[in-house]
């Protein structure tokens, strides 16, 4: 009965929301509205996987992201302006509150404009840290595009992005062949913090380095960043799951470099077909909540013993119960909900916490109750000997996956006065029972003696007197 | 026509049916002299639950009347010391909760639907008319004077000292307590007086309940024991002595043993020891009474020596191993406190800011007893004079209920029922000697003294005034003079113990009163306000810090879930909020979320001038953390270098960035005009610049700014810390790390 609500619960779902799962008003941001000719077959992908997408100039009055206290967009784009500062109506304030409303951000830059400084404050916030001059220039001496930058350099041919770690899924790369070519022309690297938040996408190659060309030009003393350090398209994703990316090269998502055919230098074949159009709808499916988003359908624990009663969640356990608990889990694919697996070298853990845990367990995928749809994990276990308020809880947290953190909170009782084992089922006990028994038969059989055996003394007394 | 009706009066008065009648309508007013004089509160405020410790009997007696005693009995709390729980059925004396659920189904089976909480409110007033009934029974068993009781049993209704624990509303154990101590006194001098199994098995009986009760039951665990001994000492050993006490103690200690706070208790812990050293030695001396009666008094001598010195030192041996094996519990910290007063003051602090633990001023004893602390050593005088068994429990009694009551300040209860029967007996006596109508033959006296003169005088104490001639008492002058005098003291201490009822013990201190300067009252309701405002505004389950005086009160008024209560039975939890109270926000926003703290409630008299709020509570936080964490909290810090303790411009440091500090200050500078802002409780100009809380935000501040209330904030969105955050909001810029030159730290994924 369960499975089928939750089946039909999906179902119901993915057709309300066919794109994304938190909506599909995109606002697109530009310096001039007619410069969205050059990204028009970016967009046009956007649109047709359901966005609607509506165009504004950071100068203008009628541009505002909340309405009403509400988010007026679900999702931003912003391509470079050439203004320093972009207006009232986007400070880093409002951007941050927008971040906080659950809206996501696609950010992107390009070493051609300077960074506008309300950008640069709301990443100094997310910890990113883009060049001094709030602009720079990424180029890579080994492997740019010999065909559009051979003098310069600037054009970066970059492989597609691998795994990040193994036990993170890989939204990001290319699926089947491995030289896949990405082209990151004329784009700016951005320095990551150490917070858990961010991720990078995509790094740019152990030989790239940026500089600023404007001041840089004859030799370049004061290194910004180099190698890996550099991240050319980074993700960002807020405690609450909003999602920003950092794009570096704007450039690479126009048009012209989706059709591209690149050379790298030195490279074997001649020329290659870019993978910018697929990489653009992969780190835009992201940021946009098209992929990697994770939803738990429903928790449920009982007590898992012989005789007990079967209810669902019951707000109490005993101490030393047998208790099961299972969480159903399912991730929005592009276009519809599937099961969420589990990557092969990644465990689901749920916690039996009071202060700190006292069980961390391993969540086993339970076929009989999965789906297509939702896949549900089941563990379960003995409650510790230990009475308090605990939590259940699954806190799974990963790159580019949306935040899992789901506390049930539950009481565990002590024993109750009539819970504990019967005094004769402990054998320890049978001395003791035993006394008492003695002492209750000898006290009531002395009685019986003394209260029915004629005292010596009076015979004794009548003798006398006769 | 005067005489004649005095005449018939006094006949009247002489038929032992018209005086039992009497006496009965005595008692009955006296009980409802009792009971009323306890109501100022409930007129003046309304019928309120006082306190603190009462909310918790009160939300327990609810939650009987609600589930019923079995799930009472196994009530597991989760509603309090979260996340721990409290296993409050077996943690709790349950006669009080017990009693009132009888109390409020038996008026249900009569069809008198009563509120439980009026039942609750009105259970210590009633309970002190039963009080003065039980004090009347102890008295008559002291002396043959019938007034003496009823004296007595005035005392007992009105003594301030009894008032002060059992005014309506104030629902603590004490309410019930104080009447089944002094019956089970009565209930054992009855016992030993007649030898009676049956007096001896009721006293168990009530002593259960007193046990049921009260935590304060120890004193009559120790009390008859002693009183046994000295009995013993004295070599009064008796049958009756014999059949009493080892009825009273088997059948006691088994009763008090189905208690589950209790529990083992009485074989495990030292202040259980005496009653059962007594015990056993109440079984060697009923044995060495046998073979005295059966061997010749030549070799019982030396087997009475042997025989005794043997066993003493057998049975002290035992105690030391089993003491220092850890068999027996060693003598609790809150017992040392009563030898040492300033034992709690450095081992215990928990103990010691309670201020009813502290040692009792010496105003007090007349604060609270009157001109019945002055005629107390008279009627103790009196009981040596005839020292029967009975007497000399009542000097114990006397001897330890004062050196106790010195001790602490809570304990002059437990003196108060003695100093009254004392003092009753004082006033009869005197009353009993000057307005006795009757003229004695001076004749008749010197003929009863020659008839049996040697045998008197060496029956007499030494005092030689007692052998001379009675003069000048017969004269009606001095009767007159006398009586005169003891009617004024006697009407000086009615009204006095209304004055000190009305004035001192009537305030149910979770509503306020003052007076506005033309004299009407003026009610301050912050406490109410702001736990209205707890119930109406958070979530069910919304954990509330605050430190454990108000525990009980949020549980009751506001039932949200607390971390520390005035059940302080985990000394770890409370330093633990003491410690995110006193450190840094940086330090206390990781434990506050560990603990899934969602408010944080803090009472602040500032602004109207209320002397007991946290700020000067704070010093025990910090004690109580610094106990458990000495590296982080240290009380040295919160004092000027000049060893004061400021909360204006100059106090120190960890003072001023100390949560408590901060939450207690915050914003209230903007009530006054710059430079202008000033505390009225330490009389201090604070700095214009107020403290700023970057972990916590504002969410209640009651009327009079007595109670204040934060929320604390979730993790920043974006994984900042709340203090750049915070910056932020405010438009502060980052500071550009690159400007520093410092080297980047570089990622590792």
């Amino acid at each position: 009965m369960r499975s089928l609500l939750s089946v039909l619960l999906v179902v119901f779902v993915a057709v309300v929301s066919a794109i994304s799962t938190t909506g599909d008003r995109l606002l697109v941001i530009l310096e001039d509205v007619a410069d969205k000719a050059s990204y028009s077959t970016f967009l046009g992908d956007l649109e047709s996987r359901g966005f609607k997408i509506a165009f504004e100039t950071p100068k203008s009055e009628s541009l505002s992201l909340f309405h009403l206290g509400e988010r007026a967009y679900d999702h931003v784009i912003f391509f470079p302006t050439k203004s320093k500062g972009l207006g009232p109506n986007l400070t880093p304030q409002i951007l941050l509150q927008f971040i906080n409303a659950k809206g996501n951000i696609l950010l992107t830059l390009s070493s051609g404009t300077v960074a506008p400084t309300s950008f640069v404050s709301l990443l100094a916030e997310l910890d990113i840290q883009l060049p001094v001059d709030r602009t720079g220039l990424v180029v890579d001496h080994f492997s740019y595009d010999s065909a559009s930058a051979a003098d310069l350099h600037d054009v970066l041919l970059l492989p597609a992005p691998e795994n990040l770690r193994r036990d993170v899924k890989n939204f990001f790369g290319a699926a089947e062949s491995d030289d896949e070519v990405i082209a990151f022309p004329r784009g700016v690297g951005a320095a990551l913090g150490s917070g858990e938040l961010l991720t990078p996408i995509l790094r740019a190659p152990r030989t790239a380095y940026s500089y600023n060309p404007k001041e840089q030009a004859e030799v370049v003393d004061d290194l910004f960043g180099a190698g890996e350090q550099l991240a050319l398209v980074s993700a960002f994703q807020g405690r609450n799951s909003a999602r920003f990316t950092l794009v570096g090269s704007a450039e690479m998502l126009q048009d012209k470099w989706f059709d591209a055919k690149v050379k790298a230098v030195g490279g074997k074949s001649a020329t290659v077909q870019t993978f910018n159009r697929k990489f653009a709808k992969q780190v835009s499916g992201w940021t946009f909540q098209e992929i990697g988003v994770v939803r738990v359908n429903w928790i449920e624990h009982h007590l898992n013993e012989a005789g007990a009663s079967n209810e669902s969640n019951p707000a109490i356990y005993r101490i030393k119960n047998d208790v099961a608990y299972t969480i159903s889990l399912s991730e929005w694919s592009w276009s519809s909900w599937t099961a969420f697996k589990v990557p092969a070298n990644d465990e689901l853990q749920l916690e039996f916490s009071m202060l700190s845990p006292l069980h961390r367990l391993h969540l086993k995928l339970d076929p009989a109750q999965s789906s297509p749809e939702a896949a549900a994990y089941t563990v379960s276990f003995k409650a510790p000997d230990q009475h308090g308020i605990f939590n259940f809880k699954v806190n799974y947290k990963r790159p580019f996956l949306t935040n899992v953190e789901e506390k049930n909170t539950v009481s565990v009782r002590h024993m109750a006065h009539d819970e504990w084992p019967r005094s004769f089922v402990i054998s320890g006990a049978w001395p003791w029972i035993a006394g008492i028994g003695a002492t209750v038969t000898g006290w009531v059989a002395f009685c019986g003696l003394w209260m029915y055996s004629a005292s010596p003394d009076k015979k004794l007394a009548i003798k006398k007197t006769q | 026509m005067s005489a004649n009706s005095v005449q018939v009066l006094a006949n009247a008065g002489k038929g032992e049916s018209t005086r039992t009648l009497l006496r009965v309508i005595i008692l009955l007013l006296i009980a409802g002299a009792a009971i009323a004089s306890r109501l100022f509160s409930v007129i003046r405020f309304e019928s309120i639950i006082h306190e603190f410790d009462p909310w918790f009997n009160f939300r327990a007696t609810r939650y009987l009347v609600a589930h019923g005693f079995y799930k009472f009995w196994d009530w597991f709390d989760d509603r309090t010391w979260h996340p721990l729980g409290r296993v409050t059925g077996g943690t709790l004396y349950p006669g009080l909760m017990v009693t009132s659920g009888a109390i409020y189904h038996a008026l249900r089976a009569l069809t008198i639907p009563v509120d439980i909480r009026n039942i609750c409110v009105l259970l210590a007033p009633a309970f002190s008319g039963l009080t003065a009934y039980a004090a009347y029974l102890l008295t008559n068993e002291m002396t043959p004077s019938p007034s003496a009781g009823l004296l007595a049993a005035a005392f007992m209704g009105i003594a301030p000292g009894y008032i002060s624990r059992s005014v309506a509303g104030s629902y603590d154990n004490e309410a019930i307590a104080i009447f089944l101590l002094v019956f089970t006194f009565y209930l054992w001098i009855k016992a030993l007086k007649q030898g009676s199994m049956l007096w001896g098995a009721l006293c168990a009986l009530f002593y259960g309940y007193m046990v049921a009760s009260w935590g304060g039951y120890a004193f009559i665990t120790c009390l008859l024991p002693l009183h046994a001994f000295v009995l013993i000492c004295m070599g009064r050993y008796s049958t009756r002595l014999y059949v009493s006490y080892t009825t009273w103690y088997a059948l006691g200690t088994l009763a008090s043993m189905q208690i589950p706070f209790v529990g083992f208790l009485p074989v495990k812990t030292s202040e259980h020891m005496p009653a059962l050293g007594i015990f056993g030695f109440l079984q060697l001396l009923a044995f060495l009474d046998y073979v005295r009666s059966a061997i010749p008094s030549r070799q019982y001598q030396t087997f009475l020596w042997l025989f005794a010195s043997g066993t003493f030192g057998l049975g002290l041996l035992v105690l030391v191993v089993a003491t220092s094996a850890g068999v027996i519990a060693p003598w609790s910290g809150r017992f040392y406190s009563l030898w040492d007063t300033g034992y709690a003051k450095i081992h215990i602090p928990i103990i010691a800011s309670v201020s009813e633990h502290q040692p009792t001023a010496w105003p007090a004893f007349f604060f609270d007893l009157n001109m019945l602390i002055w005629l107390f050593p008279a009627g103790v005088y009196l009981c040596f004079q005839q020292l029967a068994d009975e007497h000399v429990f009542i000097v114990v009694y006397a001897l330890f209920g004062s050196y106790f009551a010195g001790v602490m300040v809570r304990l002059m209860l437990t003196l108060t029922p003695v100093v009254c029967v004392a003092a009753a007996i004082a006033i009869s006596n005197v009353l009993d000697t000057y307005l006795d109508a009757r003229s004695p033959n001076p004749e008749d006296h010197q003929v009863d003294d020659v008839s049996d003169g040697t045998a008197k005088k060496a029956a007499k104490s030494g005092l030689k005034s007692t052998s001379k001639p009675v003069v000048g008492v017969y004269s009606t002058v001095s009767k007159s003079i006398v009586a005169t005098a003891m009617t004024a003291y006697l009407l000086l201490f009615v009204l006095h113990c209304t004055w000190v009822t009305s004035n001192a013990y009537s305030s149910p201190s979770v509503v306020l009163a003052s007076r506005l300067p033309d004299g009407s009252q003026h009610i301050i309701d912050d406490y109410r306000e702001a736990y209205q405002w707890l119930r109406q505004n958070t979530r069910e389950d919304a954990k509330i810090m605050s430190w454990w005086d108000y525990g009980y009160q949020i549980g009751g008024m506001a039932d949200r879930p607390t971390l520390v209560d005035n059940n302080t039975w985990n000394n770890t939890h409370i330093a633990t909020v003491g410690k995110a109270m006193s450190s840094r926000e940086e330090v206390s926003y990781p434990i506050m979320r560990q603990h899934e703290v969602d408010y944080v409630l803090v009472v602040f008299g500032g602004l109207l001038g209320y002397s007991g709020d946290d700020i000067n509570k704070f010093l025990w936080m910090v004690r109580i953390a610094e106990g458990i964490w000495p590296d982080e909290v240290k009380e040295r810090e919160f004092f000027t270098p000049r060893g004061e303790y400021k909360v204006d411009a100059d106090a120190t440091e960890t003072m001023k960035n100390s949560l408590m500090y901060k939450m207690s200050y915050y914003n209230y500078q903007s009530l006054f005009p710059p430079g202008q802002a000033q505390d009225r409780v330490r009389g201090v100009r604070l700095p214009d610049v107020g403290p700023t809380l970057n972990v916590l935000d504002e969410a209640f501040t009651s009327e009079n700014w007595i109670i204040r209330i934060y929320k604390v904030k979730d993790l920043d969105n974006l994984g900042r810390d709340h203090a750049s955050a915070a910056a932020f909001e405010r438009g502060h810029k980052k500071k550009k790390a690159n400007k520093k030159r410092v080297a980047r730290l570089l990622r590792v994924d």
